[in-house]
C-alpha cells in the first residue's frame, strides 16, 4: 500500500520491464477501484452503468520501441465495446417467474436503462502507432504453444483486473490480463469470464504473442460459450467439484463451444 | 466465564467451535430471534454497519475503531457471510455477541443470508471444509430465517457533537466548523480518530414553500471542500418540495435500516410489520426487495435491465421517509469506494463496511454513528483505549466519503462515519502484493 500513496500519480502501481534486445516494453498499472466521481464521469462518457469493481486505471501493454507501435488492454475501452443498447441482453434466471408476478402492476414503468448488463466484451486490445492487423490463419501464424509450454524462466509476470461484476449474485463477470515475458517470447492473455447462474457460461480471450527477435505481433481472438446446466452435466460427470469448478475459468474452459476464432497478425516496420 | 464468553474468546481468535457448540449457539439464538419483530426497534446510540462478507480481521478492526460490543451499540445490516475466508468465524462471533448481549447488537438479514446464494458464494463450501459435513451450514442457514428483515432507529440526535481530536490535515481546522458549533450535521473520521472534514447544515431552511434558491449549490456553506457532490440527488427539485412538509424539527425523527431498500409493495413500515419472514428468502415479493434493490438516478420505480430486481429513484425515498416519518434511510448491499455514499439529498445513504473488499478492491469502508437525542451527541471517549496505533502513514487517505448534494429537507440525524482500512494483518491478495507467476496459455 506504501507505494500507491508516496509516488507521484503518474508511476503509481506500474511495473515494467524492457526485452534484452531493447525492442519491446511492457508495462503494467495495478491501482484500487475507482471512486464514486471517476465512475460518474466514466459512465456519463461511455453511457452505460458500470460494473461494480471498476480499475479504470489499471492496463497491461505491450509496445514496440523502434517505432512507438503498441497494444493496450484498459476497462474503458472494453467497456465501450458491451452492447448499449437491447441488442443480446440476456435474462437472468427468475426473470420469467418475475414477468409473471409483476403483470398488471402499474407502479413499476419500464426496464431502466437496457444494455447488456453482463458486460461481455469482444474487446481484443486497443492499438496505437503504424501497423495494421491482417487476418491470417493459426497455421500461418501460429501462437507457439510448444515454445510456451518449456519450463523457460519467467522475467516478468503480472495480473491485473480491468473489471468484475457479481451481476447483482446471479454469478460474475470478469475482465482480467495476465502477462509473462520468458528471455525469447511473451504471452498476454485478456479474458473475459461470464458465468450466468442457470443461464451460460462464456469465456472471451485475446491472446497476444510476440518473439522479442522479430517485429510481428499475433493476436488470436477465441470466443466460447455453453448452457449452464450442459456445464454443470459435464462437470458432475467428470467427478469434478461443481461450485469450484464453476468459479474458474481454466477448468470450464475446454467444456465449451468455440464461437468465433479469428488469428490476425501485425507486421511493424 | 461462561460458555459463551468461552466461545466468544475463541471466536474472535478467529477459532471455529465445535459443532456440538454451534447448534447450541443456533438454537439459542433462534430462540432469541424469533421474539423480534420483522422490524427491530433500536434506540440511539448506535453505531450502523454495512456488509462484512467473511472479512473476519477486518470485523475486528471495525470493533477496534468503532468500539467493543457490549461498549457500543451496533447495528449491523446482513451480508455477513460469501466471498471472504472466514465467514464461519465471522457470523458465529457476532452470533455469541448477539446472544451474549441481546440488546447489544441487532443483526439484521441481508441477501446472502440465504440457502441458495450461500451454496455458490463460498459460506457453504467453507463449512464443509472446515467441519467436513454440511451440518453447521444447516443449523447457520435455520438462524438466516429468523433474522430481522429491518430496523427503526429511535431518538437519533439532529445535532451532533464534534470530537475534540486532531484533524488529518492542520490547515483545514480553519476552514472547518468548530467542534461544538450548534448545527454540526456531519463528521466524518479516519481510523485513528482524527477529523477528516466536518459539514454544517445549510442555512435554515426558508419558510417560503417551493423557493427555488435551495437548488443552487451557489448558496452551499463556503467551507465546503472538496467533496464534488458526484451525484447530484434529483437536479429538477421539484420532487423535493412534497416532502419538505412542516415538520419542526422537535423531536429526532426514525431512521430505517435494511439490506437493499425500499420495494413497491411496500409504502409503509407496518407492511413490513406484517410480512411472513420466517423462510428462505424469496425469489420476488416484498420480502425479496427490501433484500436486494438498490437506488438509483431515476424517477420512480425501474426494473433492473437484468430482469429481476427494482430500481427506485428520489421521489420514492423521499415520499417513503415522508409519510413514515423518516429522516433516513441507511442501506448496505452495495460496494462504495468511499465506504459510505449518501444520496438523494442525504435521505439514503449506502454504508459499506467491508474494506479492500474481496482483498483486492483497495476501498475503504465505514461505519455511521449515530448519537442520542437530548444528550448532546452522547459521545463517551471509546473504552478500548488503543486508538494511538499507528496510522502507518496513510493518513486519512480516502476518508472522504460520498455526500449527496445537500438540499434542506427533513432534518436528518447529526451523522458521524468512521472510515478505516483493511486490517494490516490481513493483506493477503492487495493489489500491491505480487501475483504468483504461472505457465498459462
Amino acid at each position: 500500500m506504501a507505494t500507491n500513496g508516496a509516488q507521484s500519480p503518474s508511476n503509481a502501481g506500474v511495473q515494467s520491464i524492457t526485452t534484452q534486445n531493447g525492442a519491446w516494453r511492457i508495462t503494467t498499472r495495478k491501482l484500487p477501484i475507482l471512486k464514486a466521481e471517476p465512475i460518474d464521469a466514466l459512465s456519463h462518457e461511455i453511457g452505460i452503468p458500470i460494473p461494480e469493481m471498476i480499475f479504470g486505471d489499471n492496463y497491461a501493454t505491450i509496445e514496440y520501441i523502434p517505432s512507438g507501435w503498441s497494444i493496450s488492454f484498459n476497462a474503458r475501452d472494453a467497456l465501450d465495446r458491451v452492447s448499449k443498447t437491447e441488442e443480446g441482453m440476456l435474462q437472468v434466471a427468475v426473470a420469467e417467474d418475475w414477468k409473471k408476478d409483476r403483470e398488471g402492476r402499474e407502479e413499476v414503468k419500464q426496464v431502466v436503462k437496457p444494455f447488456d448488463w453482463s458486460y461481455s466484451t469482444d474487446y481484443r486490445g486497443t492499438t496505437a502507432g503504424k501497423g495494421e492487423w491482417v487476418e491470417t490463419t493459426h497455421e500461418r501464424d501460429p501462437i507457439r504453444t510448444d515454445l510456451l509450454s518449456r519450463p523457460d524462466p519467467i522475467l516478468f509476470f503480472d495480473a491485473v483486473d480491468l473489471y468484475e461484476d457479481e451481476l447483482a449474485d446471479n454469478g460474475i463477470a470478469l475482465l482480467s490480463v495476465k502477462v509473462r515475458v520468458m528471455p525469447e517470447r511473451l504471452l498476454m492473455l485478456s479474458r473475459f469470464f461470464l458465468r450466468l447462474d442457470g443461464v451460460v457460461v462464456r469465456i472471451r480471450d485475446t491472446r497476444v504473442y510476440v518473439e522479442h527477435g522479430g517485429k510481428k505481433v499475433v493476436r488470436q481472438y477465441t470466443a466460447k460459450e455453453a448452457a449452464y446446466e450442459d456445464v454443470k452435466e459435464k462437470l458432475r460427470a467428470r467427478g469434478e467439484h461443481v461450485t469450484e469448478a464453476l468459479r474458474d475459468a481454466n477448468v470450464v474452459a475446454p467444456l465449451l463451444r468455440t464461437v468465433t476464432d479469428v488469428t490476425e497478425v501485425v507486421e511493424l516496420g | 466465564m461462561s460458555d459463551f464468553d468461552k466461545a466468544i474468546a475463541q471466536l474472535r481468535a478467529c477459532r471455529p467451535i465445535p459443532e456440538i457448540q454451534v447448534r447450541e449457539l443456533c438454537y439459542k439464538a433462534r430462540e432469541l430471534l424469533i421474539e423480534e419483530g420483522n422490524v427491530v426497534a433500536v434506540d440511539a446510540p448506535v453505531t450502523i454497519c454495512g456488509d462484512i462478507h467473511g472479512q473476519f480481521h477486518d470485523l475486528m478492526e471495525l470493533f477496534r475503531v468503532g468500539g467493543d460490543v457490549p461498549d457500543t451499540n451496533y447495528l449491523f445490516m446482513g451480508d455477513f457471510v460469501d466471498r471472504g475466508f472466514y465467514s464461519l468465524e465471522s457470523f458465529l462471533l457476532l452470533l455469541c455477541l448477539k446472544v451474549r448481549y441481546p440488546d447489544r447488537i441487532t443483526l439484521i438479514r441481508g441477501n446472502h443470508e440465504s440457502r441458495q446464494i450461500t451454496t455458490v458464494y463460498g459460506f457453504y463450501d467453507e463449512c464443509l471444509r472446515k467441519y467436513g459435513s454440511a451440518n453447521v451450514w444447516r443449523y447457520c442457514c435455520d438462524v438466516f430465517d429468523y433474522l430481522a428483515l429491518g430496523a427503526l432507529v429511535m431518538g437519533a440526535a439532529s445535532e451532533l457533537q464534534g470530537t475534540d481530536h486532531a484533524f488529518v490535515d492542520p490547515n483545514a481546522q480553519a476552514t472547518m466548523p468548530s467542534a461544538d458549533c450548534d448545527d454540526l450535521e456531519i463528521e466524518i473520521l479516519n481510523q485513528t480518530g482524527h477529523i477528516v472534514s466536518r459539514f454544517r447544515r445549510k442555512d435554515p431552511p426558508a419558510p417560503q414553500p417551493n423557493d427555488s434558491q435551495l437548488s443552487n449549490p451557489g448558496s452551499s456553506p463556503s467551507q465546503q471542500p472538496n467533496h464534488t457532490p458526484s451525484r447530484n440527488g434529483a437536479p429538477g427539485t421539484g420532487a423535493t418540495s412534497s416532502s419538505r412538509g412542516s415538520s419542526s424539527n422537535a423531536g429526532a425523527s426514525a431512521v430505517l435500516c435494511v439490506h437493499g431498500g425500499l420495494s413497491p409493495l411496500i409504502d409503509s413500515i407496518d407492511k413490513i410489520r406484517l410480512l411472513d419472514r420466517k423462510q428462505e428468502v424469496p425469489h420476488e415479493g416484498a420480502m425479496c426487495d427490501l433484500l436486494w434493490s438498490d437506488p438509483d438516478e431515476i424517477e420512480g420505480w425501474g426494473l433492473s435491465p437484468r430482469g429481476a430486481g427494482f430500481l427506485f429513484g428520489a421521489d420514492i425515498v423521499k415520499c417513503f421517509n415522508h409519510k413514515n416519518d423518516l429522516s433516513l434511510i441507511c442501506r448496505a448491499h452495495q460496494l462504495v469506494m468511499e465506504g459510505f455514499k449518501e444520496m438523494f439529498d442525504s435521505t439514503i445513504v449506502t454504508v459499506w463496511s467491508a474494506p479492500n473488499y474481496c482483498y483486492r478492491c483497495g476501498n475503504v469502508a465505514a461505519i455511521l454513528e449515530l448519537g442520542e437525542w437530548g444528550a448532546n451527541g452522547g459521545y463517551a471517549p471509546r473504552g478500548n483505549g488503543d486508538v494511538g496505533r499507528s496510522s502507518g502513514g496513510g493518513g486519512g487517505g480516502g476518508g472522504n466519503g460520498v455526500l449527496a448534494e445537500r438540499v434542506e429537507q427533513r432534518e436528518g440525524p447529526g451523522r458521524r462515519y468512521r472510515v478505516f482500512e483493511a486490517a494490516p494483518q490481513d493483506s493477503r491478495g492487495m493489489p500491491a502484493k505480487k501475483p504468483v507467476a504461472d505457465y498459462f496459455l
